[in-house]
């Protein structure tokens, strides 16, 4: 499981297969689009000028949005079919092991080690359980919400008998207005960068403070440790 | 709907009523308005034939814009469905009498024409404190509508107020105004929602019940589709302006007097359903949009309660009456970055001092 | 036996008759009264039944938004309350008005006299003077030569008389009256012979027919109507004649409608309204009851400004000033900032206010919703057979201006004006009297009320013409701006600030009193005209304008009070419009008790 400590005197482990890598990628460079994109769809770059006929600037800005959409959405799927034939990090995303009291007090001890509690982190192969957290709320749960409002809302474009509408449209038993639900949409927005921000300057830290390399794992696969203790 | 066909006849003599009695009805009702015998003949003949369809309708908090609204109708003249199309028993707004005659109208649609009329309804009950603010003849105006809704065919929910609430269900709601169909639950319920509806879309709704006898296609929320299945922004005239990314910036401005898309001043034609950009007001003179104000989304649920009607990122309401999306996110971007950056530079710091440890004690 | 303040001895020993729901009014009224032996009423009490809290919902709202709740609190006299809040919010934040804003917004409220009179008569007050089933009886020759002996109006042939009577016959003969169910067909207050009931049948439903087309101009520059749409600090229509996009903008065409409409006013108001309003008058020039305060206390705010942002007397069209205790002689200044001047009371509302304070300007206003029934109710909350006046009695509060209650209204209007010998009200006045040959007198009655608002119609059509022609002669001169837009933003408004806004709705003298405080509504009031005419009783004992209306009416048959709804109708009550609140502090949750 995640959380089981390496034991053995191993200098590294292959933990992210190439679809998972790929996957992160994929995912990181579709957020940033998504969400340059859907900050101008809420706040419109200046008027231009000019002929209206010759004009698409927040049409190809929508266009450029719906388009990441996809991408960002099939490869969700993508991923969600890995978590069931890849190896067993790869479903490590999709669970939380809720009950499971060691799982808590790793958290937390992982939570002093951030604030500088303890003295030295402990050695994961996965995410560690603060990680694994954040990911399960922040990546996994966010981006079903993000696909189910995305699409929800792309789907009264299509028109209510669209595939996207029908699939999606409950969303508007929760959120009544359209334009409630445009709003949390992009409250999810902000919580993605919120997260990006921590994501990204946690993995350069762990991977200059831990004992474990993390960025270039997400690019060769192999968790590299840099120490035999345990 | 298909029992229309039956005759108001029909119907009292299935309920055991003789012909005697029938006839003895037609001759006072002939007598009630001062006319001869002549008249209850044809009056009879009438009732034997094909009656027009009862509608109450009835009024609980509101502002009557849709009553108003119903009366600008163009196609059909509103004289022709009042005479000609639907049988206007009971309407507070416009009907000649007052009074316990009015209140006794009613009850007697009520048991006459029991599950054959359409109860519409303008307004809202007011639920607090046993719904002690609206009291028209003298009782809560909830008692009345419930008691009314028992025996009628279909609900037509007029206007926002009685689909959504609208503006007295607005925060706080003081005095819990409640919508139609989350007190009566066990009768179809047409909502035809807008501060006020489309004049035609009001009559189109109700002629479409008469002409074709059966109930409208409705949407997820209960809207009939042929007037509401799709935005006023998918329809609105002003949309390439929209994709060209050509905007009013200012009102008045050089592109306000252009026609550009009222997209930055808050228009609401993205989130809202409503027929206002092909239908049109007032006989298709015009829609908001066309005479330069945006679309406050006045035909969608809690349009009140969702930020200034001028702004386009709005208000999240759980978040206060302030916060948009944008100030929440700004905000929460800005904080977790300096705290990054802080928990950064404290990091380097006791690196150094691990390491400085570490090498005193190799 | 009881005398009030304002000079009216109620007694309620009598037999009590109530009527609930007033019908063919905006919102919902209950009255009750007391007829003495001879069914002469001689004690009324007039209840608003509905109570909706909007001030309190505009508390933290952007005050550049409050035109539009506002609006909401009346769709039948819709834009007036819209127009009282971007005057109140402009006069808070000091915000002046392009010239053609002016223009537009007097061309929208005008639009909204006529068109609302013009309903009023025909299709919320003919009725109790018209005797439709009458219509029946009518010889259609002789309408049509009755028709034509009064006006030029072309619909007036024998064979399109007998059409309509055909049409009503065939209505009348299905046995399914509609509206006209139930009602008071061959009550002797009826008067008018049956060809006078025959023509007034066809112009209700002719009028029925133009009312939706003088709202175009709602819709034209507002977007819609009902409910059209306004912008604090001009108009959103934008002027563009002969430039790019103009085609979207207010243009030639656009104006070619409007002025269109206003010739179709003119002309309908002028062969229609006016002769038919003195053919009925003429019938029942007798009937002069229903007075109410007229002849006592009457108040009008004045409006339609000429110029933009001058409020003074002297640039509002419509008269301002107040008439205490029947003295024409004198027209009393008024000052809604004033807080010695207006007044609001809750002694017999269902409020209570904070403390021992007896009466509050809006500024200074609250209310805390108290439903209380008197030791004296008959029923329940769950039925009310008799409401107690000695106790709290309605949702409606008591206005009083200078401790006075006063009547607002048209006839209010016109009385102003005529004691003030302005001539635009004073001839057309004179020239009614004359040609029913009745005293001056004959004014201060429910028929005065009725007669004042054909003539303010017919002002107001003619007033369309001259801000048309304005607006043209403006933009011809090369101003073609609607909006100003240098304090849109918030940041460039004080920190707090407080504004009154005025206007004259259909019905009356109509105020919203507003305070900012950094960028949101602190506190918001207005007093509508039916809170002045439909106010209860106040702690002296002194009874509202409808109340006051409704002494010594004689009925014929109190089963049938035909007498009470026509004299309540001549002021065109509107309900939803008088009854709301709010409190300063938002603490506000209602109470109620029922003993």
């Amino acid at each position: 499981m995640s959380t089981e400590h390496v034991t053995e005197a191993r200098t590294s482990v292959y933990v992210y297969e190439a679809p998972v890598r790929v996957w992160h990628w994929i995912n990181a460079a579709s957020i940033v689009v998504l969400a340059v994109t859907g900050y101008f769809i809420g706040n419109p770059l200046p008027s231009v000028g000019g002929d209206t006929s010759d004009m698409y600037v927040m049409g190809t800005i929508r266009f450029v949005h719906f388009s990441a959409a996809y991408i960002f959405a099939v490869g969700f799927i993508g991923r969600i079919y890995w978590a069931f034939v890849g190896n067993h990090h790869a479903h490590q995303l999709f669970t939380l092991p809720f009950w499971r009291g060691e799982f808590w007090r790793e958290l937390f001890f992982e939570m002093r080690w951030y604030l500088f509690m303890e003295r030295a982190p402990k050695k994961y192969e996965g995410h560690n359980p603060l990680a694994q957290f954040f990911m399960f709320f922040a990546v996994m749960l966010l981006s079903i919400f993000m696909i189910c409002s995305g699409f929800a809302l792309y789907g009264e474009g299509q028109g209510i008998g669209s595939w996207q509408y029908s699939l999606f449209g409950w969303m508007f038993d929760i959120f009544t207005n359209s334009m409630l639900l445009h709003s949390w949409h992009r409250l999810g927005m902000w919580v993605l960068v919120v997260f990006i921000i921590v994501h990204v300057y946690a993995a350069i830290r762990e991977d200059i403070m831990s004992r474990q390399s993390i960025i270039s794992t997400m690019i060769s696969g192999e968790r590299m440790f840099k120490d035999s203790k345990d | 709907m298909g029992e229309t066909t039956e005759t108001f006849y029909d119907v009292i003599r299935r309920q055991g009523i003789s012909r005697r009695s029938f006839m003895k009805f037609c001759s006072l009702t002939a007598a009630s308005l001062g006319l001869g015998p002549a008249f209850a003949a044809k009056i009879a003949n009438a009732m034997e034939t094909k009656p027009r369809i009862p509608v109450l309708w009835l009024h609980g908090l509101e502002c009557t814009c849709c009553s108003e609204s119903f009366i600008r109708s163009a196609h059909p003249l509103v004289k022709d469905v009042v005479l000609s199309m639907i049988s206007l028993d009971y309407d507070d707004t416009i009907m000649a009498a007052a009074g316990h005659q009015a209140e006794a109208i009613l009850e007697e649609v009520k048991t006459q024409y029991k599950g054959r009329y359409i109860l519409a309804v303008e307004g809202n009950p007011p639920l607090k404190d046993g719904g002690v603010y609206c009291m028209p003849g003298g009782t809560p105006f909830v008692d009345k509508l419930k008691y009314m809704a028992e025996d009628a065919q279909a609900i037509i929910s007029w206007g926002s107020c009685a689909s959504w609430g609208c503006v007295q269900a607005a925060k706080p709601n003081p005095t819990e105004a409640t919508p139609v169909h989350k007190v009566i639950k066990d009768k179809p319920i047409i909502k035809v929602p807008g501060c006020p509806p489309i004049a035609e879309v009001m009559t189109g709704v109700l002629t479409y019940i008469l002409t074709f006898e059966r109930m409208p296609d409705l949407d997820r929320q209960g809207r009939p589709k042929m007037f509401y299945s799709q935005r006023i922004h998918d329809k609105c005239y002003r949309r390439p302006h929209f994709d060209a990314g050509q905007f009013v910036e200012a009102w008045d401005d050089d592109n306000a007097r252009k026609g550009y898309c009222l997209y930055k001043m808050g228009c609401k034609g993205p989130t809202t359903y409503n027929a206002c950009s092909t239908t049109r007001w007032n006989e298709g003179v015009s829609f908001p949009i066309q005479s330069g104000h945006g679309c406050i989304g006045c035909s969608e649920d809690g349009f009140w309660d969702n930020g200034s009607f001028y702004d386009r990122v709005t208000d999240i309401k759980q978040f206060g009456i302030e916060s948009t999306a944008d100030k929440v996110g700004v905000a929460a971007a800005t904080t977790v970055g300096a705290a990054v950056a802080a928990h950064a530079a404290l990091s380097l710091v006791k690196r150094a001092q691990q390491k400085g440890s570490q090498s005193d004690e190799n | 036996m009881a005398t009030t303040p304002n000079g009216f001895n109620l007694d309620n020993s009598g037999r009590r008759v109530v009527v609930d729901p007033v019908t063919r009014i905006e919102g919902h009224l209950r009255v009750e009264v007391n007829v003495d032996e001879n069914n002469v009423i001689r004690n009324a009490v007039s209840t608003g039944t509905m109570w909706r809290g909007l001030e309190l919902i505009l508390q933290g709202r952007d005050p550049r938004d409050a035109w539009a709740f506002t609006q909401r609190i009346c769709g039948v006299c819709t834009g007036t309350h819209a127009l009282t809040s971007v005057r109140a919010v402009e006069d808070a934040l000091d915000i002046s008005i392009p010239e053609n804003a002016n223009s537009i917004r007097n061309l929208m409220q005008l639009t909204l006299q006529v068109h609302d009179h013009l309903v009023h008569f025909y299709h919320l007050h003919a009725l109790d003077w018209v005797d439709v089933v009458s219509a029946l009886n009518a010889d259609p020759k002789a309408t049509s030569e009755l028709a034509q002996s009064i006006s030029k109006w072309p619909l007036s042939s024998p064979g399109y008389f007998k059409d309509v009577q055909g049409r009503l016959k065939k209505f009348v003969e299905s046995g399914q009256l509609g509206p006209f169910k139930n009602a008071y067909w061959g009550h002797p207050a009826y008067k008018l012979p049956a060809e006078a009931n025959l023509m007034a049948v066809a112009h209700y439903l002719e009028a029925l027919d133009f009312q939706k087309d003088i709202v175009k101009i709602h819709a034209i520059f507002g977007g819609k109507n009902p409910h059209p749409n306004w912008l604090v600090g001009g108009v959103p229509c934008a002027i563009n004649l002969d430039g790019e996009g103009s085609v979207g903008a207010i243009n030639m065409e656009r104006l070619n409608m409007v002025s269109s409409i206003i010739d179709r006013c003119i002309e309908f108001t002028e062969q229609v309204y006016i002769p038919d309003l003195l053919a009925v008058a003429s019938f029942y020039k007798g009937w002069l009851y229903g007075g109410g305060l007229s002849s006592k206390s009457v108040l009008s705010y004045g409006d339609i400004p000429d110029h933009a942002n001058d409020y003074s007397a002297a640039n509002l069209m419509l008269p301002r000033g107040a008439i205490i205790n029947g003295d024409l002689s004198t027209v009393h200044e008024v000052d809604q900032r004033d807080p010695e001047q207006i007044q609001e009371f809750v002694d017999h509302s269902w409020y209570t206010y904070e403390g021992d304070a007896k009466g509050l300007h809006p500024f200074d206003g609250q209310t805390n919703p108290h439903f209380e029934l008197g030791a004296g109710v008959k029923g329940d909350a769950k039925r009310i057979v008799n409401i107690d006046e000695n106790a709290k009695y309605s949702w409606i509060k008591a206005p009083r201006w200078r401790g006075h209650a006063m009547e607002v209204g048209p006839l209010s209007r016109y009385i102003i004006g005529y004691a003030q010998g302005n001539p635009e009200f004073k001839e057309p006045v004179e020239a009614v009297l004359k040609h029913l040959d009745a005293p001056v007198s004959a004014l201060f009655s429910t028929l005065g009320r009725t007669a004042a608002r054909g003539l303010e119609c017919q002002w107001a059509a003619h007033k369309m013409r001259y801000f048309f022609d304005k607006l043209i002669a403006n933009i011809k001169a090369g101003d073609s701006a609607t909006a100003n837009t240098a304090k849109w933003d918030p940041a460039a408004w004080p920190k707090s600030a407080k504004g009154a806004g005025f206007t004259e709705a259909p019905r009356g003298a109509l105020g919203h009193w507003v305070e900012i405080a950094d960028g949101k509504i602190k506190s918001y009031q207005c007093i509508v005209p039916t809170t002045w005419n439909g106010s209860p009783r106040d702690a002296q004992g002194n009874i509202g304008a409808f109340e006051a209306s409704l002494m010594d009416t004689p009925m014929a048959d109190p089963e049938q009070p035909l007498e009470i709804i026509r004299t309540l109708h001549s002021f065109d009550p509107c309900l939803a419009c008088s009854t709301h609140v709010m409190s300063p502090d938002g603490q506000e949750m209602a109470e109620v008790k029922v003993r």
